[in-house]
């Protein structure tokens, strides 16, 4: 059992782990202005960027989930949210 | 062991196309790595074009390549599609009058999405291998249009579905399937599949789709790797890179499968991005030749990508090909054959590169005129006699004789032969 600070803890971890992964995927995003709140679409991510990110993610964390578990994800905080429960 | 698989295999791109770069300008869509998703053209169905006509045109040069009483064993015709306009009578009943084919035949129809042409396929294959029937065949033939109007409103279904309209194409892939596989031997028992329920997309109204296309990928990559992990249990010396010398992708557009290729070699074989890159252009790219200039022909596609990698794959040896088909909803299947250098010459008889480049370039507006036009046809038409002379440019691009929507009356479709 997890208590709330080891949570948000893990939570940014999770996210430095995310933004990483996605300046891997998108060059040209300087990853370290990208927000939580934001979504992928208006980094300039296309579908395929999408999934890559999600999946790199998971790889990075030793996840193993179905993909269809991130379906309807808005932005990148929900993705790290699905991460997080998933950790 | 009894040898069974496709014996002839025509494909059908339709009468016109658009470029799909100029769509998205268009449309005013987002082009930002528009580029990665590989698309080029996309097949568009005439008003007078419906599923019926492209899927008779698919298979009449294979009729027309038989022998009387070759022609006699077909005893089951199957279509195989979503874009259906009649929920109780099949379009196979009309294909088989038009391709006057022996009355003891069985004539019925499959619902599966984008999965459909490969069901059709191993029900065909199933029959030739149960031997009730010795040396009987049959006629597959999975045909598709996508008449777009996106379904209006509401939320995740919806956003993001523009992406939908560039990738969607028109065409049919007719497969005679009999115990000589001329085309494609298919590895008996070498079957993977998988499915499950999920609602990414779907064609819940007449006329129209909806769908979560961020999902339908992520469900895809799911299926991918599920439908292979299920036939490597059966064929187990089975290996992603050394097995096949080719891949043939259910390919809504090109990109995703440059993706789900990517995922495959990282995941089964922990390749490097370098080596991802050179295997994709070797083993996969053959393969999404035509359907970048197809589009996405749902049913029919996975047909569409196995015919580009024949054509433009070597086969100095006999090779073989791994197939992946994925229908929304979901269900999925990889599954085998292999494919010599006799089955690319016999191919050639059908001169489908020919076809689609005298296929007619239709510009924006000539498009746009197109789906006002096709309104005409819409789900349900009882009566209606359709303007022969509506683009008829496009009507009278190619040489070869074609079958076309005439007339709806009473809601019977009568069709017609343009020579």
């Amino acid at each position: 059992m997890i208590n709330r600070g080891e949570l948000i803890l893990e939570k940014k971890n999770v996210f430095l782990i995310v933004k990483d992964v996605i300046s891997e995927v998108l060059p040209d995003v300087d990853s370290n202005g990208v927000k939580i709140e934001q979504n992928l679409k208006s980094l300039g991510a296309n579908s395929i960027d999408r999934t890559e990110i999600v999946m790199l993610s998971m790889e990075r964390l030793g996840i193993k989930l179905p993909l269809v578990s991130f379906g309807g994800v808005e932005n990148i905080e929900e993705m790290v949210d699905v991460l997080v429960d998933n950790t | 062991m009894q040898l069974v698989g496709i014996e002839m295999l025509n494909i059908f791109g339709g009468s016109a196309y658009l470029d799909v770069d100029q769509l998205a300008s268009h449309r005013g869509l987002d082009k930002t790595r528009f580029d990665n998703l590989l698309m080029k053209e996309k097949s568009v169905a005439l008003p007078y074009e419906d599923p019926v006509s492209l899927g008779v045109n698919a298979a009449k040069p294979i009729i027309d390549a038989l022998s009387d009483s070759e022609k006699d064993r077909i005893e089951m015709l199957i279509t195989c599609t979503e874009s259906s306009f009649d929920f109780g009578k099949s379009m196979s009943s009309y294909m088989h009058d038009y391709l006057g084919l022996n009355r003891n035949c069985r004539l019925f129809e499959i619902k599966s999405a984008c999965y459909s042409g490969t069901t059709g396929l191993q029900v065909g294959i199933n029959f030739v291998l149960s031997q009730v029937s010795p040396g009987a065949k049959a006629l597959v033939i999975a045909t598709d249009i996508s008449r777009f109007l996106v379904a209006e409103g509401g939320g995740v279904l919806s956003e993001g579905w523009s992406f939908a309209e560039p990738s969607s194409g028109a065409g049919a892939a007719a497969m005679l399937v009999s115990d000589r596989p001329y085309i494609f031997q298919m590895d008996v028992g070498a079957n993977g599949y998988y499915g499950f329920e999920v609602m990414d997309t779907c064609r819940p109204v007449a006329d129209s789709e909806a769908g979560d296309s961020d999902l339908s990928l992520l469900s895809y990559l799911d299926c991918l790797q599920q439908s292979f992990s299920e036939y490597q249990k059966r064929v187990p010396d089975a290996n992603y890179l050394e097995s096949f010398s080719y891949l043939a992708f259910h390919t809504p557009f090109g990109g995703m499968i440059k993706g789900a290729h990517r995922t495959m070699m990282r995941k089964m074989l922990k390749a490097k991005a370098d080596v991802i890159e050179s295997d994709f252009e070797e083993r996969v790219f053959p393969g999404l030749i035509y359907c970048q200039r197809v589009g996405n022909i749902m049913g029919a596609t996975t047909a569409l990508s196995l015919v580009s990698t024949i054509e433009h794959g070597e086969f100095y040896s006999p090779k073989r090909i791994g197939c992946f088909s994925y229908g929304s909803g979901c269900c999925s299947e990889f599954f085998s054959g292999v494919v010599t250098a006799e089955s690319q010459e016999y191919l050639k008889q059908f001169n489908i590169a020919d076809k689609l480049n005298q296929r007619y370039s239709l510009s924006m507006d000539e498009y746009d005129a197109l789906i006002k036009e096709s309104t005409t046809v819409r789900f349900g038409t009882r009566n209606v006699k359709l303007d022969t002379g509506f683009l008829e440019g496009a009507r009278n691009s190619s040489d070869m004789p074609r079958l076309f929507l005439k007339e709806i009356k009473e809601y019977h479709r009568l069709y017609e032969w343009s020579q």
